[in-house]
Order: structure tokens, then C-alpha cells, then sequence
């Protein structure tokens, strides 16, 4: 350390400037206070120490202070930084937007359905794809209150049919084991 | 190399990363930043702490130390300036005349200061004093001539060689001696 020491005393005095030496005075914390023993006796040879404690070192209260600051401020890396996590809502404007499509595909469908059936009405030669009127000639409408149209021929085969069924039904349960 | 330019070398380490450089400068500097809060700061007491909170100010603002002025200049008016923060804070007025960085090192504070500091650090501060003018008392003469010549008239190696007529290596290793027996009877003074 003494070969440091003239260095240093030099260093402090403003007549050397070699790096190799800072650096070593820079790791070695026996000559960083050697450097502030070696300052102070100039400070009080230049009468530049009134009123003071002289044995007040504030440099490692700054320098913990100082590197408490860069843990407090220290921001992860834009690397590092996670994902934001995508959200379940679905986007105001996403969903008017399905809702604005569904609505004008119902409305040409109503549209279209309407000048259909104006047309099939006025126009026999409608393609029958088109036509919507049953084969038997008029749609009996659906509803508890509305009397079937029905003859006493078509009840007899509906009654017929019927009886054939439970024939049916009961040869296969004698049928079965 | 001079005193601006040695400042200057640690600056740049420090821009560069290196924060340990800071503390150099610290221990370099923190004696004469006390002695100019000493105008400002009446409680000895606060003293460590506002010069804590100037060296912070310093750090943080180093990035914008472009070197146009010497670093002491600089560090001065922030000194002076966190000095009447703090007596703002304090909710007193700072005094009315200012002092500049020339005159700041020769400042004797002792008026401004109303002392509230415990006997026993005076005392101790009064004994350190008494030890290093006793040594340098009885150092022989050439030890003495040198460590005076470069202290109190701020002299370079090359100027003091020429009025002692030696060589420059003669002048660096007799104010490197006189330093040393200083620091023998110093060093255990500051470690009790």
C-alpha cells in the first residue's frame, strides 16, 4: 500500500493523473480513506475547517442514498416486461358492428320475402322454388280455435291406418322373446 | 494536470457508469462544502445532513455537468442554493449578503453559526487541529517548507523545486513524508 501512498499523495495534489492509480484508489477502501485524511490536513492548513466536526465523513451515508435511489427507480427492461393479458370484453364498436350486419341481413330477407309474395300473387308463372302455397291449395292456418277441413273419406283412411299400426305393434310384441 | 482536470477524469467515470469515482469526489470536496454551509446552516447539528442532500443533488444532476465551469464552481451554487431550500424549509430567510466561490474557502462561519454543537465534538475538532500543526512543527525544515509551500501557497511540484532547488521527484517525496507523519498521529484520532 505504501507505493500507493506517494501516488495518492501526489494524485491529490493535482500532479499525477495516471488512471492506473485511480483505479486502484477507486478499490481500495484503506486508501479512499487515506485520501480523506490526506485532504483534510490541507483543509485545516488553509483554515478551511471553522466550526466543524472534524471527524464528519458523509460519503457513505451518500453513497447508500444514492444506491437505495437507483433500486427505488430501477424499471424492469421493455424485454422483460410481460404481455398485457387480452381481454375477455369484447370492443363496443366489434359487437355494433355484428349487431349492425345481423339486423341489414334480417331486413333484406324481409324486404326480399314480402316483394315474393306480392309477386307469386300477381304472377302464376313464378318459379315453384318461390312458391310458398301448399300443393293442396290453401294454407289451413295454424291455431286451437281453427276447425280442420276434413271429409268423412279422409277420416276413414286416417282410421284405418291406425287400426293397421296397433296390428302391427302387436304382431311384434308377440314376435319378441 | 490540474485540479479542473483531475475533477474532470472522475466526472467522466462517473458518467461512465463508474459510481464509486462519486465517492472520491466526495471525500475531496465534503470539508469545503460544509465550511460554506456553515454561513446558511445555524444548527452545526443539520449540517451532515444538508451536505448529504447537496452531494445527492450533485449526483443527480452530474448527466448535465457539461464541464464549461470548474466542478467547485458549480458545486458551490448548489451548495449555497440547497443552504437556503433548507432555510426555507427551516422558515427563515436567507441572509442578505451572499458570499462567491473565491472568498467561500477563507469563509470564517463562526459569526452565522449560533453553535449548538456538543462540546465534545469541538473539543475533538480542536485536538485534530493541534495535532496536525504540532507535527508539522517539528518536522525538519525541508519536510516542513514543502508541505507548506504546496498547502498554504498552492505552489506546483515544478515551482517548489525551483525555490528549494531540487528535483521535482526530491519535492514529491518530501511532501509525501511530511503527509505520512501527519497521518500517523491523525489516523488514530479519526478511527476512536
Amino acid at each position: 500500500m505504501k507505493e500507493y501512498s506517494q501516488d495518492l499523495s501526489s494524485l491529490i495534489d493535482n500532479e499525477l493523473g495516471d488512471k492506473e492509480v485511480i483505479n486502484t484508489v477507486l478499490e481500495d477502501a484503506a486508501l479512499q480513506k487515506q485520501f480523506s485524511r490526506y485532504q483534510l490536513i490541507g483543509d485545516v492548513l488553509r483554515d478551511e475547517s471553522n466550526v466543524l466536526d472534524l471527524r464528519m465523513d458523509v460519503t457513505d451515508s451518500v453513497m447508500a442514498a444514492i444506491a437505495n435511489e437507483k433500486q427505488d427507480n430501477y424499471v424492469a427492461p421493455l424485454s422483460a416486461a410481460p404481455e398485457p393479458e387480452k381481454s375477455n370484453v369484447v370492443p363496443f364498436m366489434k359487437r355494433f358492428g355484428q349487431y349492425a350486419i345481423a339486423a341489414s341481413v334480417a331486413g333484406v330477407v324481409v324486404v326480399s320475402s314480402l316483394m315474393v309474395n306480392q309477386g307469386s300473387a300477381t304472377d302464376p308463372s313464378v318459379a315453384p322454388v318461390l312458391n310458398t302455397v301448399p300443393f293442396g291449395g290453401a294454407a289451413a292456418p295454424v291455431s286451437l280455435q281453427a276447425t280442420p277441413l276434413q271429409t268423412k273419406s279422409d277420416i276413414k283412411e286416417r282410421n284405418e291406418r291406425v287400426e293397421a299400426l296397433l296390428k302391427d305393434h302387436q304382431l311384434q310384441l308377440q314376435t319378441q322373446p | 494536470m490540474n485540479e479542473r482536470e483531475l475533477d474532470l477524469q472522475l466526472i467522466q467515470r462517473i458518467q461512465n457508469g463508474e459510481q464509486q469515482a462519486f465517492a472520491l469526489l466526495v471525500r475531496k470536496y465534503q470539508t469545503r462544502v460544509a465550511n460554506i454551509l456553515t454561513r446558511y446552516v445555524r444548527s452545526s447539528g443539520d449540517i451532515p445532513d444538508v451536505s448529504q442532500e447537496v452531494f445527492i443533488k450533485v449526483y443527480k444532476s452530474l448527466p448535465n455537468f457539461r464541464g464549461d465551469s470548474a466542478f467547485y464552481t458549480w458545486l458551490f451554487r448548489i451548495t449555497v442554493n440547497t443552504a437556503k431550500n433548507y432555510l426555507t424549509s427551516q422558515s427563515r430567510r436567507p441572509p442578505a449578503s451572499d458570499i462567491d466561490a473565491e472568498e467561500a474557502d477563507s469563509y470564517d462561519g463562526s459569526g452565522a453559526l449560533k453553535d449548538d454543537a456538543n462540546p465534545e465534538a469541538i473539543l475533538h475538532s480542536q485536538e485534530i487541529k493541534q495535532v496536525i500543526l504540532k507535527v508539522i512543527g517539528d518536522l525538519p525544515d525541508e519536510l516542513k517548507s514543502a508541505i507548506t509551500l504546496r498547502e498554504l501557497e498552492g505552489m506546483s511540484y515544478d515551482e517548489i523545486a525551483q525555490i528549494e532547488n531540487c528535483p521535482i521527484g526530491t519535492v514529491r517525496s518530501r511532501i509525501f513524508r511530511a503527509r505520512e507523519a501527519i497521518d500517523k498521529q491523525l489516523k488514530p484520532l479519526l478511527e476512536n
